[in-house]
């Protein structure tokens, strides 16, 4: 048996999951934080199988794989300004669980 | 081969990964992270894109996670508590409910029929990339530029002191 | 340079002084008065550029679509022609004399700014109907008049002013409701409000106007012009500042009702222009009986305006009716109506804003005191003021040869020849006017001073003297075919029925007597000067007939405590129970509600979007999915 699109789409979708099931499940900011990072990482994936197996010779750019390009470097913005913030809130309140932070309620 | 690297890679993503959203230190989760990080960057060497593997150890591995890291330490980040039960039970049911629904938009009877891998992959990648980025992409290229720098500028607005702070600091 | 170029510059300069008084100048009064003031200067001297020249004196019009609703299309344009001419020749140049007035008059008011954006607010409603090309801008500028009327008669802002301006307001309406019925009804029947094109077809076939239409149309004339019996708000307005009175309450403004009639001429059946004429004759005698109960010096100003409306609406009925039955039924015939009626309302602009600023000017002098009887003796005081006041007196008297005799002589002789009864109403009213009006000059401007105030009197600045002097020229002269620009002459020419041979001679001696009479009898019989109405000693109950103005107020206060203000309360508590208990109340109740399950979901906890985010993202991958169809279908 060969390895085909739907496998890899298969670990994309299950990386996801986990992702979202850490996203749910721990207070610590900055482990939500990286639990976003792994759901990125899944949409990368996905991107790139996806162009992988549409490619032809006629076309050999495969759109995707720019897009990729595009969100590694959005990726590193956002990482960058993210835990930027979790600094700034931790100095301020000298906490990251997210649960005691709700101060957009008040 | 190409199959004992597809599962290896595909558990060295999946395994840490859920090992990152349960383990309790920081840093470990970090760690695990890595190891999750270097799985997605082999199996995308596995689907020939080697540049964007390469890329993806660069900045995910690299970059990111020492960021992280390095965040972990300032803040001096503790070994969390253990969940509660119930929202352990909770986030795994929303596991599972995703997955599924993942598998049935993408795996279902109702996704495309999916092609066969074509033969060959594009000679070069990274100079096909070089050359669409400074062509047909030069204007998002340009502003993805334009957006690091902006980030670079507001991480350094939001990190940096309040002003009242730091001179009631130096008094 | 282009008419229309022209036209516009014209219309829009008022509403640019207007809008930069607002903007910038509502605390800086010299500023406001000097853009006021520009605006009418700019106004004066296109117009005088259209008629000395700028103009060859053919129709002119041009319009364009405003707006569509289905099948309707309102439109804004211009037309130009004799009549339109010779009514922008009436507001342009009385009105910029009236700024110039304000200038002085106004000079210790301290809300000028307010005072003079609502001047030039004005001047551009009033252009707006004198320029206007079909009915439908017509009525809107006709509201704007109406509008700007109501501010500036409230401008002082006490309880009188604020109720006079109520009353302007609402006597109005209930006559453009009225107005608006016709012109719909006019859309209805010809399927245009164009006047262009609706002469086009009336000119061809008048078989499709009926009389209801007319009177309709009439109804808003009957408003805006002041007839019977919505002529209640007039002498009320008075308590508006005295330019004011003089500009909008006198010359223009009132007289935009008679102008509209000039307009549509064509639209009026002979039975609606019986009733036309008859409403304008038991206006015109009754308002100059109701003068002799006056001592307000603008109230009796006020009477004589009414008076005059009624002669100029008057004239239309029975100058058309003339036409139709000497000349048959041709487009040409219809003309003298409009002629007679036109001609009295250029003459009467000149004559009676020339009063009303005299009378501002004495008022003015005298520390706004306004009581005839307490003046007196102002002759000495103000030589100036005097003579102008005395040759608006001559001239509205009918006195031979001055403007109002050639004007009220066309009106007389077309009552003559039409309708025996109207003739002599009309003539003992020209003896009443007389009268009235001497009683006016002869107590306040002669004799001895009566109050502190009138001795203490003194002449007015050049800004008040000097549009009354240049207004007095053409109220002495207004009635000669060569003061007026060669655009116009054919109005005052070919429109104007004349009398001829034995009827002229008649007419003559008609005025004369009607003038020198009145006056002499006034001169004789209320002395000069005197500090006390003869009439009121002698006999009283003439006296009070003539103060009770036929008791309309009453009446209409009786209709409204009766009647309106009980169908009101039932409205007002329909509308508590319903409008504002449940629907109100209600949507604001449900709103609440809502609110309050809002405010649940934003917990600010991060975890909790999370779960919603979750919840989301299932609902869309079950629909991307398929998994709803069952439900959607």
């Amino acid at each position: 048996m060969s390895i085909g699109l739907e496998d890899y789409i298969f670990v994309s979708v299950l990386l996801f999951a986990i992702g979202l099931f850490g996203v749910l499940l721990r207070k610590n900011t900055l482990v939500v934080f990286m639990c976003l990072e792994l759901i990125l990482s899944a949409s990368i994936l996905a991107l790139v199988a996806f162009s992988r197996y549409h490619a032809t010779p006629a076309n050999p750019l495969m759109e995707g794989n720019t897009f990729v390009l595009f969100i590694i470097a959005i990726a590193a913005c956002e990482v960058a300004v993210g835990l930027a913030i979790i600094v700034a809130l931790w100095r301020r309140n000298l906490t990251v669980d997210l649960d005691q932070i709700n101060e957009l309620k008040h | 081969m190409k199959e004992f690297l597809f599962y290896f890679f595909a558990t060295l993503t999946l395994a840490p990964a859920f090992f990152t959203a349960i383990s309790r230190k920081p840093v470990n989760a970090a760690m695990n992270m890595l190891l999750a990080f270097v799985g997605v960057a082999g199996l995308l060497g596995l689907l020939e894109t080697y540049f964007l593997a390469i890329l993806q150890v660069m900045v995910y591995a690299g970059a990111i996670v020492v960021l992280f890291l390095f965040i972990i330490m300032l803040i001096d980040a503790q070994k969390s508590p253990a969940p509660e039960f119930i929202r352990f039970v909770a986030s795994l049911a929303a596991l599972v409910i995703m997955a599924f629904f993942g598998f049935q938009l993408v795996l279902g009877p109702f996704a495309a029929p999916y092609p066969e891998l074509p033969a060959e992959a594009p000679a070069s990648l990274a100079r096909v990339f070089g050359e669409s980025l400074f062509t047909r992409y030069l204007l998002p290229f340009q502003l993805t530029g334009f957006m690091l720098l902006i980030a670079m500028v507001g991480v350094i607005v939001i990190s940096r002191k309040p002003e009242a702070e730091a001179k009631g600091g130096e008094q | 340079m282009d008419l229309g170029t022209v036209l516009s510059i014209i219309l829009l300069a008022p509403l640019v002084s207007a809008g930069l008084i607002w903007l910038f100048a509502r605390q800086r009064a010299v500023l406001a008065m000097a853009l006021s003031l520009a605006a009418a200067g700019i106004i004066l001297c296109f117009s005088l550029y259209i008629l000395l020249g700028g103009w060859n004196g053919e129709p002119y019009e041009v319009t364009a679509e405003w707006l569509r609703l289905g099948g309707l299309s309102l439109s804004i344009g211009f037309l130009l022609n004799n009549l339109s001419a010779l009514m922008l020749f009436v507001v342009s140049f009385v009105g910029f004399w009236i700024h110039l007035f304000s200038v002085g008059y106004m000079n210790d008011d301290s809300a000028r700014g307010r005072f003079f954006g609502g001047l030039s607010i004005f001047m551009f409603s009033m252009l707006g109907i004198v320029l206007a090309d079909n009915l439908f801008m017509l009525f809107i500028f006709w509201e704007l008049v109406g509008f700007s009327s109501y501010m500036l008669i409230g401008h002082y802002l006490n309880d009188e002013a604020a109720q006079a301006s109520k009353k302007a307001f609402i006597t109005n309406r209930v006559g453009d409701f009225g107005f608006l019925v016709g012109i719909i009804m006019v859309y209805w029947t010809f399927g245009t409000v164009s006047l262009t094109e609706l002469d086009h077809i009336l000119e061809h076939d008048k078989s499709a106007v009926t009389a209801i239409m007319g009177l309709l149309l009439f109804c808003g004339v009957v408003g805006k012009s002041a007839q019977m019996p919505l002529h209640v708000w007039l002498p009320d307005a008075m308590a508006g500042p005295t330019p004011i009175s003089a500009l909008i309450h006198a010359a223009t403004m009132v007289a935009a009702g008679v102008y509209f009639l000039g307009r549509t001429f064509l639209l009026f059946t002979p039975d609606a222009l019986v009733i036309i004429s008859w409403v304008g004759v038991v206006t015109a005698a009754c308002a100059a009986i109701w003068a002799f109960g006056q001592r307000d010096i603008k109230k009796i100003l006020a009477y004589s305006t009414l008076s005059q409306l009624g002669y100029m609406v008057a004239g239309f009925g029975m100058g058309s009716l003339y036409g139709l039955h000497a000349h048959g039924d041709s487009h040409s015939a219809l003309l003298y109506g409009v002629g007679a009626s036109m001609f009295h309302l250029t003459t009467h602009a000149f004559f009676k804003a020339l009063l009303f600023l005299g009378s501002g000017s004495v008022i003015h002098a005298c520390h706004h005191e306004q009581d005839i009887f307490k003046m007196g003796g102002l002759y000495k005081k103000m030589p100036l003021t005097t003579i102008a006041f005395a040759a608006g007196v001559l001239a509205i008297a009918g006195i031979p040869f001055l403007s109002a005799f050639f004007s009220k002589d066309a009106i007389l002789y077309v009552a003559m020849k039409e309708n025996y009864g109207a003739f002599i109403i009309l003539s003992i009213t020209a003896i009443l006017t007389a009268t009235y009006m001497g009683r006016l000059f002869f107590i306040a401007f002669l004799g001895k001073p009566n109050s502190e105030s009138a001795e203490h009197a003194h002449e007015s600045p050049w800004t008040i003297v000097v549009p009354l002097l240049v207004l007095a020229v053409f109220s002495l002269l207004g009635g000669y075919l060569w003061m007026y620009p060669k655009p116009l002459q054919p109005i005052i020419e070919g429109w104007v029925p004349h009398a001829h041979g034995a009827d002229h001679t008649t007419m003559i001696v008609i005025s004369l007597v009607a003038s020198v009479g009145g006056l002499a009898f006034a001169f004789f019989f209320y002395g000069r000067g005197s500090a006390t109405d003869r009439l009121e000693k002698i006999a009283p109950p003439v006296y009070g007939i003539a103060k009770s103005k036929f008791f309309f107020d009453e009446a209409y206060g009786y209709y409204i405590r009766k009647v309106q203000d009980r169908f009101a309360e039932l409205m007002a508590f329909f509308d508590t129970l319903l409008i504002s208990g449940i629907l109100v109340r209600g949507a604001a109740g449900v709103a609440g509600l809502f609110g309050i399950i809002a405010r649940r979901l934003h917990t600010g906890s991060v975890a909790s979007y999370v779960w919603w985010f979750f919840a989301g993202l299932i609902l869309f991958g079950a629909f991307a999915g398929g998994f709803l169809d069952g439900l959607l279908r």
